[in-house]
């Protein structure tokens, strides 16, 4: 067995419980409900929402943000702990989506924080959303 | 009827257009300077929650045009005050002293996006808008496309070169 290098170990053990931190804006947080709930249930990927930032592992952020409320996601960003994971879900993250002629709407989340991945879908299904999160522990999984 | 009285009431004592839309509703059209004495006098006949105040921009007829709905719990009515003023210099007497603070806040936020001076407003500072420094949002002639355009978008990016493609 290879050795492992002390990154892979840290992110071994934060892939076995991932706590998250909703941070939603819009529409995003009802669509994601399903995910929570029991028949997608994202417990069994020992997946928790908690209620600070400072215990989050993984900031999920959904919907548009507006020039205000980015402002307080960059904070809470700050707040979390490395390793520190940002998806950004549904396509009004990604270029606006329908308000991409609004005025006081954030076009692209890249611009103003760090994006891991992006989900896209307006809104993204439970699955992809689960996709995502697979695709974070395969990569865990194959680094050296 | 109920509906007659309270309007037979208003027009008894000031001069304004009003009429009976339907049932428990009453519409009453009123110029600017008589507005807050005749707030004052329906707030004493009973509608004592101010449920919404709103501002339409009419550019053509360069007017804003107020809308109050008051709703009264005694006789279950909801009386609709027009009012209209320039668009231009736009300034109109607060009824914070007749509603309190929920004439105040539907007076900020009417301010922050209409840019309409409420006299006697004690505080009308941003309320969801942060850093603006463009003319007022809601007015017809502010080009928001524009403002996004020149604020969010770059002409040299290929992948957003299709905002600014007149449709």
């Amino acid at each position: 067995m290879t050795k492992e290098s002390p990154q892979k170990k840290t992110m071994k053990k934060l892939i076995k419980a991932i706590w998250v931190l909703n941070w939603f804006n819009s529409c995003g947080f009802a669509e994601l409900i399903p995910v929570v709930a029991s028949r997608w249930d994202m417990e069994r990927f020992g997946m928790i929402v908690v209620g600070n930032p400072r215990h989050a592992d993984v900031l999920f952020i959904a919907g548009y943000q507006t020039l205000k409320s980015i402002k307080r996601a960059q904070r809470i960003y700050e707040q979390m702990p490395e390793p520190r994971v940002v998806i950004a879900l549904g396509s009004c993250t990604m270029t606006g989506g329908m308000y991409w002629d609004s005025y006081n709407t954030i076009k692209r989340l890249e611009d103003y924080l760090p994006v891991t991945m992006y989900i896209p879908g307006c809104p993204p299904r439970p699955e992809a959303v689960f996709e995502a999160c697979a695709k974070i522990f395969k990569h865990v999984e194959e680094m050296e | 009827m109920i509906e007659k009285e309270i309007i037979d009431k208003i027009k008894k004592k000031f001069k304004v257009e009003g009429s009976i839309q339907r049932e428990r509703r009453v519409i009453v059209k009123t110029a600017p300077d008589k507005l807050v004495e005749l707030c004052k006098f329906i707030k004493d006949l009973g509608f004592e929650h101010l449920s919404s105040l709103s501002v339409t921009d009419w550019p053509k007829r360069g007017i804003y045009e107020h809308t109050y709905h008051a709703w009264s719990y005694k006789d279950k009515i909801l009386i609709t005050i027009k009012t209209e003023i320039n668009r231009d210099k736009p300034e109109i007497d607060s009824v914070y002293l007749v509603w309190g603070e929920s004439a105040q806040i539907h007076e900020r936020e009417m301010h922050e996006l209409f840019g309409v001076e409420y006299k006697g407003n004690p505080d009308l500072s941003p309320l969801f808008l942060e850093e603006w420094h463009e003319k007022p949002p809601f007015r017809k002639d502010f080009d928001w496309r524009e403002y996004v355009r020149k604020n969010f978008y770059d002409k040299e990016n290929e992948r957003e070169r299709v905002y600014f493609e007149e449709v």
